[in-house]
């Protein structure tokens, strides 16, 4: 069985008198394991998919199903807590807790779901090593680099050992040479602890990097591409 | 279990990130808080100074009569068995000391003039223990145990009536049966109290001798109790009315089968009482003024924080936080933003109320205005623990009404939306 499976998923916006059809019936399946990027032009729809994959928005129609559970019937409460213990979140622009160091911005969603300080700080300090920022867990997000604070979001995307990883332009802030080093670490990632990973982008790099490339253009699937 | 650490942490640094703007909602915190301290500091001192002034001054903390005569002030309701009353005070905790009074309406008179008295037969030497009255003397001396046809006088008194130490005075009140009797006393002494009806009215007497000139063998009016402290009043009294199947005072004689009435200070004169009761809700009004204008400052300084984070309560929305938790991790901040303003306020208004209270405020000014009080011109503020827990109480309740809207609006934002937002 998929991990995702989306079914003929509508989404539209509304602003005032406008209305624009965000997406126009898209269905998608990422197995389990997978290194999947969502591509497309801007406004075509990836991170509205990918926002009601991680239960962060719902669509007007459709079915979905995430790790066995069908989302779109869990109240706000559930929703959350599935957040916490199934989906891990990168963002395009960090979106790291300024006030927090790296080692405790990655512990905080554990420190959500009530680890012990000592438990949630090991595991916080094994995968700052992991993404390459050993020793770092004492500096604010303001005293690190973007590809850094990017490298950090991931530790904190893998703190609760989700069983797959949202990636939101992960590498829109970043240089390419950083971009590719991301990368590169997701990919080995995903590969050595199995962790699923959706990606939207439409930087080449991310998709040189995919295995499966999904195409979104103006709300619609155009072209699923498996490498 | 949630760790709620991260709420305090989060709180703390959160206030920091804009130091001028939280020192400044900080630094009105606390001197709305220290004003209100001090405030109160001020209150709860005159206020005391209003009960232990009008109990030690001449009422004591508590009276018993013969039923009826606080109302009707006649000397036929007396106590004509002051051995009873004295026999039901025996083994009472907390009494430090009694005295027997005769206080009785009358005229005092020198040749060429004459006015109103409020004649006091007093126990010279229990007297000196359980009022202020011998302390009071400016002239001459307080009466002694073996003093016959001595009287202390009102400093007020005496100027409206000429006379000096060693001059005579005629007493003269009207006994019982409706006569008048009177007796020739010799000024022994000259009291100043501050209080213009003891100043005014005073003579005060032997007992021994007022007894005989009154015609009352062993019958005073007054048995009057001085308590150890004001905490002692309301158990001795209850415990006399029971020991004496004694009335409060407020029931008529005839209705009072038991022959005595049993007053506190405050039931014998509730002027103090009501003082405390205005005073207390005039510093209400001004708490909850103060309160609302500083909690204003702290509703818009959270409001502003949570206008610059949204994106942040964005995320924490998107990694799990629930709505729940978003809405008490808004409410701490809000507490710890006021705690941090209340501590100093606090700090700041303690060490004035620590200072001013061992130097005193001088109001001599108003020393008249004051005497009608039984205030002193130098007030001691004095900080009760009851005030110190209220202005506490409302200095949290305020933050947790002031933090409500700002985490309402957390709760309930969108996270995807929220990080949208630059």
């Amino acid at each position: 069985m998929a991990l995702i499976e989306a079914v003929d998923i509508r989404k539209r916006y509304r602003s005032g008198e406008v209305e624009a059809q965000a997406l126009n019936g898209v269905s998608l399946s990422v197995q389990a394991g997978a290194f999947t990027a969502l591509a497309g032009p801007s406004g075509s729809g990836k991170t509205t998919l990918l926002n009601i994959i991680g239960t962060l928005d719902r669509p007007e129609s459709g079915t979905l199903t995430v790790a066995g559970r069908d989302v779109l019937s869990l109240s706000a409460a559930e929703r959350a807590a599935f957040r916490l213990s199934h989906i891990g979140f990168v963002f395009q622009a960090y979106n790291l807790i300024r006030v927090l160091t790296a080692r405790e911005n990655v512990a905080y969603v554990q420190q959500l779901q009530g680890v012990s300080a000592a438990e949630r700080n090991a595991v916080a300090d094994r995968l700052l090593a992991e993404v390459g920022l050993d020793g770092m867990g004492d500096r604010r997000p303001d005293q690190l680099s973007g590809g850094q604070q990017q490298r950090i979001a991931v530790a904190r995307a893998l703190a609760t050992s989700p069983d797959i990883v949202l990636a939101d332009e992960p590498t829109a802030n970043l240089d390419s040479h950083t971009g590719e080093s991301l990368m590169q670490l997701m990919q080995q990632l995903n590969e050595t602890r199995g962790t699923t990973f959706l990606i939207s982008s439409h930087d080449p790099l991310v998709l040189a990097h995919a295995r499966q490339v999904v195409h979104l253009r103006d709300g619609l699937v155009q072209e699923d591409a498996s490498a | 279990m949630f760790d709620l650490s991260i709420y305090l942490k989060l709180g703390w640094r959160n206030l920091w990130l804009h130091p001028l703007r939280t020192g400044l909602t900080v630094a009105a915190l606390a001197l709305g808080i220290a004003a209100l301290t001090f405030l109160s500091a001020m209150n709860d001192g005159w206020l005391q100074q209003i009960r232990t002034n009008f109990a030690l001054t001449m009422t004591g903390h508590l009276q018993i009569h013969a039923s009826g005569f606080q109302q009707t002030l006649k000397l036929a309701r007396h106590i004509k068995d002051p051995a009873q009353v004295m026999q039901a005070l025996d083994g009472l905790a907390g009494i430090h000391s009694v005295t027997s009074r005769l206080r009785v309406s009358g005229l005092a008179s020198v040749a060429g003039a004459n006015a109103g008295a409020l004649v006091y037969g007093v126990e010279a030497d229990k007297e000196r223990h359980l009022s202020r009255l011998a302390g009071f003397v400016t002239q001459g001396r307080w009466l002694l145990d073996s003093d016959d046809r001595a009287v202390v006088l009102g400093d007020g008194l005496a100027d409206r009536l000429q006379v000096a130490l060693g001059d005579k005075v005629v007493l003269m009140a009207a006994l019982d049966n409706g006569d008048i009797a009177s007796e020739v006393f010799r000024v022994r002494g000259l009291l100043h109290s501050g209080v213009l009806d003891i100043d005014d009215l005073a003579a005060v007497v032997p007992l021994g001798r007022a007894q005989q000139w009154l015609d009352m063998g062993q019958g005073v009016t007054d048995i009057v109790v001085r308590a150890d402290d004001f905490e002692q009043v309301t158990g001795l009294v209850d415990q006399l009315r029971q020991r004496l199947h004694a009335g409060d005072g407020s029931q008529s004689a005839a209705a009072d089968s038991s022959g005595y009435e049993v007053m506190s200070w405050s039931e014998i004169d509730p002027m103090a009482e009501q003082w405390s009761a205005f005073a207390d809700a005039y510093t209400w009004i001004v708490l909850a003024v103060v309160i609302l204008v500083v909690l204003a400052e702290v509703l818009n300084t959270m409001l502003m924080s949570m206008h610059e984070r949204s994106r942040e309560f964005g995320l924490m929305g998107a990694l799990g936080v629930r709505d729940s938790q978003m809405f008490f991790m808004v409410i701490w901040e809000t507490v710890i933003l006021v705690s941090v303003g209340s501590v100093l306020g606090f700090m700041t208004g303690g060490w004035a109320v620590w200072h001013f209270g061992k130097v005193g405020i001088d109001l001599s000014q108003f020393a008249v205005a004051f005497s009608f009080m039984y205030m002193s011109p130098v007030i001691h503020p004095l900080l009760a623990f009851d005030s110190l827990l209220g202005i506490l109480g409302a200095a949290i309740l305020g933050a947790v009404v002031a933090g409500l809207f700002p985490a309402w609006k957390a709760a309930r934002l969108d996270p995807a939306a929220a990080m949208r937002e630059v």
